[in-house]
């Protein structure tokens, strides 16, 4: 059997040392990489491709959440926390296999035995769908991450300017930088302050702190001048969206 | 229960109030009467006799009760309730007299009594009246106070519970994180794992013992943190380092037990974990006149996305909600964040022990 090849990320020392020494007689199991943040582990995953990410949720620079929404297409993952409620409870509801610290051997051998069942059958362990259920209520995420190969860069929202779809992309555009990523338009509504970011176009959302003005270049269509000058489109729902946004 | 048999300072004052009733109906009835001694021989075991009827009153309190009564059916109830006690008065006063006729020298005594019946029988209505508003007034007050008193139970209440969850408080992910570490260190360094344990036990015995206080010397909070550090160090490693200096003129100063260690813990679990490299708390006590000064400084993650110190923010309103209320306008609690580092200061005026 081909050994499974699997990343730790957890920022204490003794944590990670728990893990090596729990898998240290299992030949069918190979730990590529050790992670001390949340930066290592999508770099780790980026450059190493393995087939499983033990993720603690809690670690500096990014948490277990943000590493999942920036790698969840590419490997599988099983999150382990000391005590996170709301996480806890959207596991349990989506079927999703976590590791409650202190764990037993029996308990990571179980986890990893139920992974690779479902490696081999091709099903992804857990997706970033669940990630909104397991935050505690009332914290949106209130910063933009974009992978740039083993890199991640942090975009707080405040610095968006706008952002527009492109094919299976969508980029935003903050202080005059373009930052691409795979998402569809439709999901960074959702994740954008509504108090703030508003959909114009079917292709456009505007940071309406960046609004200028808005000019009316033909019957029922208007567009919007940005500070620095860029014409975005306006369709008409966007319109009225808008004006209801900012009165 | 009847607001004024109930409670014998009452009913003292109440019985008091008659004996000027009892002059004055006398002073009425001697001009029906052939004289003092006469009128008071009546009238004294009457107005005894009708203090106590009066006290039925409370009757119609409880049949009528103020609130959502019109005022016709009150009036209604209280003037029957009046007239037929004021009836049934003059009546035992008749035959009171007819009965004590025979044994005293005033001649026609019952037929004098009957011709007094108007003044007698509307004094009674009169006086049955005035019980019954008194009753009436009795009964709202205490009701009031009732109420009164209830808002102040609960309130209590609240606060004891308050506390006792605030005291209790202690963090999940320390507790559990703590055992992990125990786990990882029982074959690495059996050693360290019992002196992990042990640090364990000890911290979480002396935070029960101390939560269980009002107020503690500032030296036992100290003795908790540093035990609360002590672990922490262990699961940080290098990450975590700690500077503090101790006024020596701040021993014996009293704190509400929990105040210093829950912001020790926020200031690693906020400032220190996200950090990569990690960092330095420090902790300053200081004495400043009759207040005692408290620091706490730590680093915080430039980068930190702001729902990190919303996080924070919460402990920080406990702590200055149990300061207020222990020195209500006299604690200041002050918070700045800048260049990276995030600083609390507590000041509040230093009582030591004996000096309430």
């Amino acid at each position: 059997m081909k050994p499974l090849r699997i990343v730790v990320a957890d920022d204490e020392d003794l944590a990670r040392s728990l893990v090596r020494e729990y898998l240290k007689d299992s030949i069918d199991i190979e730990i590529v990489a050790e992670c001390r943040n949340g930066f290592e582990a999508v770099k780790a995953v980026t450059e190493l491709k393995p087939d499983l990410l033990l993720l603690d949720i809690q670690m500096p620079r990014l948490d277990g959440f943000e590493v999942l929404e920036l790698i969840e297409r590419e490997t599988n993952v099983i999150f382990i926390t000391a005590y996170d409620q709301y996480a806890i409870k959207a596991f349990d509801v989506h079927a999703i296999d976590y590791l409650l610290k202190p764990f037993s051997v029996e308990r990571l051998g179980e986890a990893l035995a139920r992974a690779r069942k479902k490696i081999d059958r091709g099903e992804p362990t857990t997706t970033a769908a669940l990630v909104a259920e397991a935050r505690p209520p009332g914290t949106r995420a209130d910063r933009i991450l974009i992978r740039d190969g083993g890199d991640v860069h942090v975009v707080p929202m405040s610095r968006i300017d706008y952002v527009e779809a492109q094919d299976d992309y969508v980029c935003f555009r903050a202080e005059g930088k373009r930052y691409l990523k795979q998402q569809t338009l439709a999901d960074v509504e959702a994740a954008l302050d509504p108090a703030r970011f508003v959909r114009i176009h079917r292709s456009y959302i505007l940071n309406v702190d960046r609004l200028a003005r808005l000019e009316l270049y033909a019957k029922d269509s208007h567009a919007a001048i940005l500070r620095d000058g860029t014409r975005l489109p306006v369709s008409r729902s966007g319109y009225s969206r808008l004006n209801t946004l900012i009165g | 229960m009847h607001p004024i048999l109930e409670n014998r300072q009452r009913l003292a004052l109440y019985l008091l109030a008659w004996i000027p009733i009892a002059a004055i109906l006398t002073a009425v009835l001697k001009r029906g009467f052939a004289s003092w001694a006469e009128a008071a021989l009546i009238v004294l075991p009457m107005s005894l006799l009708y203090a106590f009827m009066c006290l039925s009153a409370w009757y119609v309190c409880l049949a009528v009760p103020m609130r959502d009564q019109t005022v016709l059916r009150l009036l209604t109830t209280l003037s029957i309730a009046s007239v037929l006690s004021s009836a049934v008065w003059f009546a035992v006063g008749a035959v009171w007299t007819l009965s004590i006729e025979p044994w005293v020298d005033f001649q026609g005594l019952s037929e004098r009594y009957n011709t007094q019946f108007t003044p007698i029988f509307l004094n009674g209505v009169m006086l049955f009246l005035l019980a019954a508003a008194v009753h009436y007034l009795l009964v709202t007050l205490d009701a009031s106070r009732g109420v009164e008193k209830r808002a102040l139970e609960l309130q209590v209440l609240a606060r004891e519970a308050e506390l006792k969850a605030l005291r209790a408080q202690i963090d999940p992910h320390f507790l559990f994180n703590s055992l992990n570490s125990i786990s990882a260190l029982t074959v690495s360094d059996p050693q360290g794992a019992r002196s992990m344990c042990l640090l364990l036990a000890d911290f979480l015995r002396t935070s029960l013992v101390l939560g269980a206080k009002q107020q503690i010397p500032v030296s036992e909070e100290l003795r908790l943190v540093e035990g609360f550090l002590n672990i922490e160090k262990i699961r940080y490693g290098k990450r975590l380092s700690v500077e503090r200096s101790v006024d020596p003129e701040c021993d014996g100063c009293l704190v509400p037990p929990l105040l210093i260690q829950p912001l020790v813990e926020n200031a690693i679990r906020h400032g220190i974990a996200p950090l990569i490299e990690g960092g330095t708390v420090r902790l300053d006590l200081q004495r400043e006149g009759p207040a005692i000064e408290i620091l706490l400084e730590n680093p915080v993650d430039p980068h930190a996305s702001e729902k990190v110190l919303t996080g924070a923010g919460l402990g920080l309103e406990n702590v200055k909600s149990r300061l207020a209320r222990l020195f209500p306008g006299q604690a200041n609690v002050n918070v700045s964040r800048d260049e990276g580092r995030f600083q609390v200061r507590l000041r509040f005026p230093c009582i030591k022990l004996g000096e309430t």
